[in-house]
């Protein structure tokens, strides 16, 4: 009973059952069902932001934020500009923070020989310092901008309950300014491991606007998002496996960055992602690091705008606005989490309590783990070697999908 | 009672992870303390793996499954100290909110009837085994865990801290929720989070865990002169649906 039965440095319980004679492999998920969708029900709009942080430690500002915009988008609330500069400043720290905390502590270990992250110290302390103090960064903008750095206190429907200070802004701008050039370096370190190749013909996916766009040249409206990503039971797990439009599909960096190349990359960086390989998984640490840089970037952007403005952060009307003629009662929030589209659907009824009475969620994840199973597959057929060391592969594989089963069971 | 250089092992059950989060935000502060101990068991964080017995196991999540109900038994066997890590292995965490006997229905709502659910129910460690220590917290306050490992390697039992949320909500200078008729759960909450949440404008729902002598009643009466029976419940609900403590006191 106690034994290490599951795939080490991933977030959450998965395994893997691997057929070696015809090369299929099936992905076990083991998590226990929290059934989320349920505990909503019930509960109240102002309490949903609070309540699904707590589906995923890692991405908490995501499906924060993803609940907000539900009920916002529910009772028809409008936010201000100071608002908005604020919660895309919770987004450049989430990303910064979950993509350091992957690629230093759960992928770099595979390709310089360590095995727990904390080894770098030892083996390489500049860099390690370098890696800190980025997960310092991330960190950072989350307790300014959100109050902690897991699981927000300040943001609210409508607005925050309070802005940072000038001086808080200030701070961070200095901590952006000392580590530019680490982001810099991420990049390159990320750049220059030595990647399985495998090419697996994989349809990237990424939010942008209000719509979902492929790199096939699909596009659909986010608000038919149920329609065209599609869940389906396994009976070998306890997550659901997605699909878009009944393919395989890829969601999170690699799939931003082949769908929406940013514009905020000079030089080598963009010649970089031009040179991304988007049909292979592994290239997804590259494309994490490069985003590392990116967000680092936007936050610099957005810090110096907010310090040029008078924020006005507070929430002008509350969701007591549910007799008004703005009440939809059906809201969905969308956002690009670190590792892909994210969805909260709610729909409240109409009494003055704001009661949840329907929720639907689909993580980033859920999302990948049919593609999980079919780039296995397509590295099984694509690599030879002993079964040993293609097992040693395969975990990387996954763990280069940086899949959160935490936030798949959710 | 431990070894000089202590074995620890760190699971993780059904949960959002954001705990061992934490642990890792400790950056240079968690080098040192793995330096005094020797982990040797840690999913998340590494391949390495020794089987048990350990001097010191840390349990972050709620057993939700048969599986993980198992584990914990066996875990239990072969520790010396089992620590629950966060609210979802020492009070049920947000996941308990689920009673027990709406699980099938919403199983069905989900995942549809064909699904072959795994989970039993979600409640804290304590109602499998005896837990020896609880760092509290959704999430955990790092500096915490940091307190309570060092307190259990210089040979000592941890200890709770011995006052209320309201204690450090007035160190930081925050109004009174309660005052201004808005509901918090801070005078029956343990302290050691720092009043985060209302520091942040958010309300307390108690997640540090019920202390000693809490006056649950007295809170209650407060809470109803602004609140509605169902807005207490509520409130009561996010962290304490099922913890003993809570239970008990509601009786009264």
């Amino acid at each position: 009973m106690i034994s290490n039965e599951y795939i080490a440095k991933i977030e959450g319980h998965g395994s893997l059952t691997v057929n070696w004679d015809n090369n299929s492999v099936k992905l076990n998920i083991h998590e226990g069902e929290r059934l989320f969708e349920g505990i909503l029900v019930g509960r109240t709009a102002e309490e949903a932001h609070w309540i699904t942080p707590r589906i995923c430690g890692v991405c908490p500002i995501a499906h924060n934020l993803a609940s907000l915009y539900a009920v916002e988008d529910a009772y028809g609330i409008k936010v201000s500009e100071g608002v908005k500069l604020l919660r895309k400043l919770m987004i450049c720290g989430q990303m910064i923070q979950s993509h350091v905390l992957h690629l230093f502590f759960l992928v770099l270990p595979d390709y310089i020989g360590i095995d727990r992250g904390t080894e770098l110290a030892k083996k390489k302390p500049a860099s390690f310092k370098k890696a800190l103090s980025l997960k310092e960064l991330g960190d950072e903008i989350a307790h300014v901008v959100a109050g902690r750095n897991v699981h927000p206190v300040k943001s609210t429907v409508g607005g925050f309950h309070q802005a940072p200070t000038k001086k808080m802004l200030e701070d961070l701008l200095a901590k952006l300014v000392q580590t530019e050039k680490n982001a810099e370096w991420t990049v390159k370190v990320f750049s220059e491991l030595k990647y399985p190749e495998i090419r697996v013909d994989l349809e990237l996916v990424a939010q942008s606007g209000d719509k979902i766009v492929s790199n096939a040249g699909k596009e659909v409206l986010i608000k038919d998002y149920k329609k065209n990503i599609e869940e389906e039971l396994r009976d070998y797990s306890t997550a659901k496996f997605g699909k878009f439009q009944g393919r395989e599909m890829f969601v999170g960096a690699l799939a931003r960055l082949a769908v929406s190349p940013p514009s905020e990359l000079g030089g080598e960086t963009a010649k970089l992602t031009a040179k991304l390989n988007f049909q292979n998984p592994f290239h997804n640490n590259i494309a994490q690091a490069i985003e590392i840089l990116q967000y680092h970037k936007q936050a610099h952007e957005i810090i110096e705008k907010l310090l040029n403005m008078t924020l006005d952060v507070a929430a002008k009307d509350g969701p007591s606005q549910s007799e008004g003629p703005s009440f939809a009662g059906v809201g969905i929030g969308a956002v690009e989490a670190p590792r892909g589209g994210l969805y909260h659907e709610m729909h409240f009824d109409p009494g003055q309590e704001q009661r949840i009475t329907y929720a639907n969620i689909i993580t980033p994840t859920v999302q990948n783990l049919t593609s999980i199973e079919k780039s296995a597959s397509a590295l099984l057929e694509q690599i030879q070697g002993s079964n040993q060391e293609r097992q040693r592969l395969l975990n990387m594989l996954v763990r280069a999908y940086d899949p959160c089963i935490t936030c798949s069971v959710h | 009672m431990i070894n000089n250089k202590p074995r620890i092992a760190i699971y993780d059950f059904t949960d959002c992870e954001g705990c061992e989060t934490k642990l890792v935000s400790l950056r240079e502060k968690l080098l040192l303390l793995e330096k005094k101990v020797d982990i040797v068991n840690w999913r998340l964080g590494q391949e390495y793996f020794e089987a048990g017995p350990y001097d010191i196991t840390i349990i972050e999540g709620a057993p939700i499954t048969r599986h993980e109900v198992d584990l914990l038994k066996e875990l239990r066997e072969n520790s010396k100290i089992l620590i629950a890590l966060g609210a979802c292995a020492a009070l049920g965490g947000i996941p308990a909110i689920m009673p027990e006997k709406d699980r099938k229905y919403w199983y069905e709502k989900i995942y549809t009837s064909q699904y072959a659910p795994r989970g039993i129910d979600a409640v804290p460690l304590s109602a499998y085994v005896k837990v020896d220590f609880s760092i509290h917290g959704c999430p955990i306050d790092e500096n915490e865990a940091v307190r309570a490992v060092e307190e259990l390697l210089a040979g000592k039992t941890p200890s709770y801290r011995g006052y209320s949320v309201c204690f450090e909500c007035k160190q930081a200078g925050n109004p009174c929720r309660l005052l201004e008729n808005k509901p918090c759960l801070g005078p029956i909450t343990q302290g050691g989070c720092g009043a985060i949440c209302v520091s942040g404008g958010s309300p307390c729902y108690g997640c540090f865990g019920i202390r000693d002598e809490a006056n649950i009643p007295a809170l209650r009466k407060i809470l109803e002169k602004f609140a509605d029976e169902k807005e207490i419940e509520r409130y009561f609900s996010m962290f304490h649906s099922r913890t003993e403590d809570f239970n008990k006191n509601k009786e009264k």
